[in-house]
């Protein structure tokens, strides 16, 4: 049962990506890149990220890919049209891809695991756990995470203000 | 020790891995290849996804919570990167059209 979830969350994720880089128009790319990040929260389910699996759904497939959403509204649709100006640049892109996922592939062949640890895995990926972590052996790490929040959301409104000169 | 039991089911972790790598190379794909400053955005998204799902798999795998916490981290600066990389794009739009990345070139104020 759960492989046979796994392979059509693998299928579907596939299939986003690939239309993630290959629709012309922007809009396109963007509902197929939601598809992708709902396919990857079923595999984090599967892999008992509760808590993950949420937070995957409410912030990226809500939250940033209707950010996404609303810029398009607001640029109206672009479409890429002509060739660029680099020769040769999907042949090269390609070639350097290809050789990256075979040293990936190469790499993943001598992945030596080590022994799990001894974890209750009926608590593993709640929010009980996640939570355990979060504010206890990393909690400046959590804290510093909400400055870096604070520093992206004024650098945004200063970015998207109206100049005085514009007036 | 690389096969998660999940369910009763005999599922290896390096399926999972593999399905990460092929989904940043799609990501790495689309940074390469795209002009438009949107989609390749989007793109940095995908291959961002991707190495969450490699962390919450080696998690899983080493019944290590720690991968999980990670993963959220990235995921918050994810949504950081695609706020203040929204709006250096709607300033751009603001002045200029800008559809394709190669027009970009001038860096002056």
């Amino acid at each position: 049962m759960a492989i046979a979830v796994f392979f059509v969350a693998a299928a579907i994720a596939l299939i986003g990506g690939i239309g993630v880089v290959s629709f012309h128009q922007p809009i396109r790319s963007v509902l197929s890149l939601v598809l992708v990040m709902l396919a990857l929260s079923v595999i984090f389910l599967l892999l008992s990220a509760q808590f993950v699996f949420a937070v995957q759904i409410i912030v990226y497939a809500g939250a940033v890919m209707v950010l996404f959403l609303f810029v398009i509204t607001l640029l109206g649709p672009a479409r890429e049209l002509g060739r660029g100006r680099l020769r040769y640049q999907g042949w090269l892109s390609a070639l350097f891809v290809l050789v990256m996922l075979g040293l990936m592939w190469t790499l993943l062949q001598g992945v030596e695991y080590r022994q799990p640890d001894k974890t209750d895995m009926s608590f593993f990926g709640t929010v009980q756990s996640i939570a355990v972590g979060l504010f206890t052996t990393y909690l400046y790490p959590f804290e510093l995470t909400s400055i870096l929040l604070l520093v992206a959301a004024i650098g945004a409104v200063y970015l998207s203000r109206k100049r005085i000169d514009d007036l | 020790m690389g096969t998660l039991d999940i369910g009763g089911s005999q599922l290896d972790a390096s399926w999972f891995l593999l399905l990460s790598a092929v989904l940043f190379s799609l990501g790495a794909i689309g940074v390469l290849v795209r002009r438009n400053p949107l989609v390749i955005l989007i793109s940095i998204e995908l291959m961002l996804n991707a190495a969450n799902l490699a962390l919450v798999t080696f998690s899983r795998q080493l019944q290590n919570i720690e991968g999980q916490l990670f993963a959220l981290m990235s995921m918050t600066v994810a949504a950081a990167e695609a706020v203040v990389g929204l709006a250096i794009l709607v300033d751009i739009f603001r002045v200029r059209d800008a559809e394709d990345v190669d027009d970009l070139s001038q860096l002056k104020g």
